[in-house]
């Protein structure tokens, strides 16, 4: 309204200053191992790429953005699928006992992971499934499957009956409606709820730190928590780790914002 | 739900049998996933906390209560509930105020918006680990930025037990206030703008207008912020465990922590599930609290 | 109507075929001459022997070949990468390094093999009672020792020399003389004694060598905890007093090993309490402290002993289901024989577990700190030896930190300690 551009472009350094903690690390992976301890100024007298040579070349984050890279589609393509299957026969399918399946569902969005973590390191360890990709998939879609159901339930929900009537007269069936008329119009919500469930299957930790043993079966963040110091802490080497880590986390918000932002609004206020 | 027709009815209760049983096999995956790999852990962990379980020992035997019972007068529990309470208070306290600032300041924002979001949600959208390495790196005694900044005094952020807390707070802020802020913002943008510019001409400007106008529109999407934030400070557990690993001395140590040093350091599956299990109770106590709060400022409105 | 369904049905398809795929673990590609697999920690020092010495096998055994893996640096990683894999069921591994705490515990789970009928009496009595004894278990003999530790006090000679003061005995004397040295030198830098106060493995070791000191235990023969309540006060006292009159600099808390032999190292500091392979680092030739440090026993509290160190190192073990177990015990005993020990000290920074070589006229030239160690290690004893001896620790570390830092008192400490251990008791069953 009032003061405009000058406003804007305050509000605008704000948060570059509040991301600043971000921009710090990018510094800290490009400056060299002499001017990082102590810290003698703000800008590195020169810049080096050693710590990212480091990382790709010497440690385990390589293999580890690979298993994360695999749990986290894996896991988005069967917590959406499922979702949306689910989302459908819950919003638009006489199923009984919906109304307790849905509270349900709520309800296992506010399981804590410590609390089923146990249990489910007892199990993968019977089925045999430590170390595999499988176990983190599962465990993944699991958790993120209430949140995609509530979701995609809430899109569905907003597509006009009327279509679905159109398409029946038409002389579809209910499969059929479900391939051709549902999930073309739910596929931008569809796409909010894989983003959120992406994020969350990449940034996951706890069930990833407890199914893995060996070092080739990490997923990025255990893989960036054990990061390996003989002596001292390699604080370069882990800030150009870091950096890596967040490559998808960071297009996301770049490159896909509108959805995510759409995402998490209807995440919250649908009621 | 169709008004009955005569001619139609059996048709139509053959197309619900129809229905019916689509519904189930859609719905049947997931919910197998779900019972799977979160109903049926919710309950087993349960049972897990009612025996004695180190499986490397090949021990598993009854054990009642006596887990909860020991729970009741172990000093180690009730700090870690003291620091788990004292976090989540503070943590969302602290973003409710942050969030909403930002988003008020956002509101009037024309140009750079998806910058400005794009910059905001940084911080929401990066693994906890990475924000947990950025911070130690932040408050290190003599590489980190903020001792430089403070004009190079060793001030050891993570190592005092009395500092500890505070910064990991700070840490935990830093990456959720973007979630509160995204929220309110969203809802500011939906208040017209006649409204204000009605009560200028009322005389009503600035904070007044904020009370009148803005806060009973924000606040019960505040609340369901709330909500979510205070569940998930509660469950809590990548950032503190990687930041100080619950150090020093257990100034830091959450339930969340606590329970996963019983499970996987000393291995007591029994007794980690026990704490596991009383986190579980307190969350969805919180939830119900919090539920019935919203309803009934829905209901007053 | 026609190719959708099919077109869905690949996509399921795709899908089960990609969680099949990802079902499939890592597994080991096995094969060719009989492969043994020895997992160690790399070890430091001017040359690594162990190469050399697993050719040397492999010569003496046709037909096999030893294949080396690194163990990670951390202990704890270590035993949480052995726990995970071993309780597995199939280890990649048949030879391994172990931690001499955790031998015990692994016996008791089944994971290592019984040595006592392939091992003679005479190869036991060769090396150090103090590091047979944690390795046997229900009196039999599971692993075999490969190199020792004790916990030494580095003190400087010259500093000591300067203010005519001889190795301190007591705690007490030991503040004393870093305070007289301080006055005297003036350094606002030099600190005065450095140990291991983080809560980790080596916190506990710190703290039980102080129990030691005061004649006293952290837990007795029949598994009662703290015997001597008043005693284990005392000690933790004393060790928050070290901080508090600034003879210990506050950030010993947060301190392992290598943060505090780097200062001391660097020669800003006075005593240091730490493992033998320190020593091997300051005598480099670029060391500041070169020729200008000493080893001395570890000063006593009021009702203890001096020289109440912990002894510890490395064992080596064969996995119980490995599929060589001859030629795997036949690895154990060559590598801790004296040939291969004699190699390890020469090549690195190792001290053996074989008291004879520590009268060698050839490791001496070498190493003339040998024969001051040998009267060191014989006075110092193994942590409690029980399968259960992490789970203790792990259970006792936080109340141990909890004192340090200033957060509890002793006595609360002690008295958690031993609610804390009565649980933990309860539930293995004793």
């Amino acid at each position: 309204m009032r003061g405009g551009r000058l406003r804007d472009a305050l509000v605008l350094a704000a948060l570059a200053l509040y991301a600043a903690p971000f921009f710090w690390q990018a510094l800290t992976s490009v400056r060299p191992d002499a001017e990082l301890l102590p810290l003698a100024s703000l800008l590195p007298g020169r810049l080096t790429a050693v710590h990212y040579e480091v990382v790709l070349a010497k440690s385990l984050m390589p293999r580890a953005l690979l298993n994360s890279l695999g749990v986290a589609l894996i896991s988005t393509a069967l917590a959406v699928g499922l979702g949306a299957l689910a989302g459908y026969a819950l919003v638009r399918l006489p199923v009984p006992g919906r109304g307790p399946i849905l509270l349900a569902m709520i309800a296992a969005t506010a399981f804590p992971q410590i609390a089923t973590v146990s249990p489910l390191y007892l199990l993968m360890r019977t089925l045999g499934l430590r170390d595999t990709w499988l176990a983190l998939i599962l465990a993944n879609a699991s958790f993120a499957l209430p949140l995609v159901i509530w979701l995609l339930g809430g899109f569905i929900r907003e597509i006009p009956r009327a279509l679905e009537e159109a398409a029946a007269t038409d002389g579809a069936d209910r499969i059929a409606t479900l391939y051709w008329v549902i999930l073309p119009l739910v596929a931008p919500g569809a796409a909010s709820a894989a983003l959120l469930a992406f994020l969350f299957s990449w940034n996951e930790f706890l069930f990833a730190y407890s199914f893995t043993a060996t070092e080739a079966s990490r997923t990025v963040p255990v893989a960036l928590a054990l990061f390996p110091g003989v002596f001292e802490v390699p604080w370069g080497d882990i800030a150009a780790a870091s950096l890596l880590a967040s490559l998808p986390p960071v297009l996301i918000v770049v490159g896909f914002q509108r959805y995510l932002v759409r995402g998490l609004l209807a995440g919250a206020l649908r009621e | 739900m169709a008004s009955p027709r005569c001619d139609t009815s059996s048709r139509r209760s053959a197309a619900d049998v129809t229905d019916r049983r689509l519904g189930w096999l859609l719905l049947a995956p997931a919910l197998l996933l779900l019972g799977g790999l979160t109903v049926y852990p919710a309950i087993w962990v349960i049972w897990l906390s009612l025996q004695y379980r180190v499986p490397v020992f090949g021990i598993a035997r009854w054990a009642g209560a006596a887990h909860y019972a020991f729970l009741t007068v172990d000093s180690r529990f009730w700090n870690a509930a003291g620091v788990t309470a004292l976090f989540t208070v503070a943590s969302v306290a602290l973003e409710s105020i942050l969030g909403l600032a930002m988003a008020l300041a956002l509101r009037g924002q024309q140009r750079g918006r998806r910058v400005a979001v794009a910059l905001l949600l940084l911080a929401w959208a990066l693994p906890s680990v990475v924000t947990a390495k950025m911070f130690e790196w932040l408050y290190h005694p003599s590489g980190g930025l903020v001792n430089f900044l403070l004009g190079g005094r060793a001030v050891n952020w993570l190592g005092d037990p009395a500092l500890a807390l505070p910064s990991l707070v700070l840490a935990d802020v830093w990456r959720t206030t973007p979630f509160v802020a995204l929220l309110c913002y969203a809802r500011l943008l939906t208040i017209p703008a006649e409204l204000y510019e009605a009560a200028e001409v009322d005389g009503a400007a600035g904070v007044q207008a904020f009370a009148r106008i803005t806060w009973p529109l924000v606040r019960p999407i505040l609340l369901v912020a709330l909500l979510f934030r205070t569940l998930d400070a509660l469950r809590a557990f990548d950032i503190m465990f990687v930041l100080t690993g619950g150090g020093p001395a257990g100034s830091t140590e959450t339930l969340t922590v606590y329970a996963y040093r019983a499970l996987f350091q000393t291995l007591q599956i029994g007794f980690g599930s026990a704490i596991g299990v009383v986190v579980f109770v307190l969350v969805m106590l919180v939830a119900w609290a919090y539920l019935r709060l919203i309803n009934r400022q829905e209901a007053a409105a | 109507m026609a190719p959708r369904p099919a077109r869905a049905a690949l996509l399921v398809a795709g899908l089960l075929l990609a969680l099949l795929a990802a079902g499939c673990g890592q597994g080991p590609s096995g094969a060719g001459p009989i492969t043994l697999v020895f997992k160690h920690a790399k070890i430091l020092g001017p040359a690594d022997p162990v190469p050399g010495l697993l050719r040397r096998f492999e010569a003496e055994h046709p037909g096999v070949r030893v294949q080396s893996e690194a163990l990670t640096w951390s202990s704890d990683e270590q035993h949480q990468f052995y726990v995970i894999n071993l309780e597995g069921g199939s280890p990649p591994f048949d030879v391994m390094m172990l931690d001499v705490i955790w031998v015990p515990e692994f016996a008791r789970a089944g994971w290592i093999l019984d040595l006592t009928a392939q091992v003679p009496p005479a190869e036991c009595d060769a090396h150090f009672a103090s590091a047979i004894e944690p390795a046997t278990q229900d009196g039999r003999l599971w692993a075999l020792p490969w190199f020792m530790n004790v916990g030494l006090l580095y003190y400087r000679k010259d500093l000591l020399a300067k203010y005519g003061l001889a190795p301190p005995e007591t705690y007490d004397e030991l503040a004393r003389q870093v305070r007289l040295i301080q006055a005297g030198e003036r350094d606002p830098r030099l600190d005065g004694y450095l140990w291991q106060g983080k809560q980790y493995e080596g916190g506990m070791v710190n703290v039980l060598e102080a129990l030691w000191a005061n004649g006293t235990r952290v837990i007795d023969e029949r598994g009662r905890p703290f015997p001597e309540p008043e005693r284990a006060r005392e000690a933790l006292a004393a060790l928050r007093g070290l901080i508090e009159s600034g003879v210990s600099p506050p950030w010993v808390t947060a301190a392992d090993e290598e943060l505090t032999r780097r200062p001391f190292g660097d020669g800003r500091a006075i005593f240091l309490r730490g493992w033998p392979y320190a020593l091997d680092l300051f005598e480099l030739p670029d060391s500041r402290v070169r020729q200008r440090v000493g080893v001395a026993p570890m000063p006593r509290l009021a009702h203890g002993p001096v020289g109440a160190a912990s002894t510890g190192g490395a064992h080596l073990a064969v996995s119980a289901r490995t599929r060589h177990p001859a030629l795997a015990v036949e690895l154990v005993r060559f590598l801790t024989s004296d040939v291969a020990q004699r190699a390890m000290t020469e090549g690195a920074a190792l001290r053996p577990s074989r008291p004879a070589l520590y009268h060698d006229a050839q490791l001496i030239a070498r190493d003339p700190t040998l024969p001051a160690l040998l009267p060191l290690i014989l006075r110092g004893h193994p942590r409690p030896i029980t399968p259960y001896y992490l789970m203790l620790s792990t259970t006792l570390q936080p109340e141990f930190s909890a004192v340090l830092v200033g957060r509890k008192s002793p006595a609360r400490a002690v008295q958690d300690g031993i609610a804390q251990v009565r649980h933990l008791e309860q539930a293995l069953g004793r």
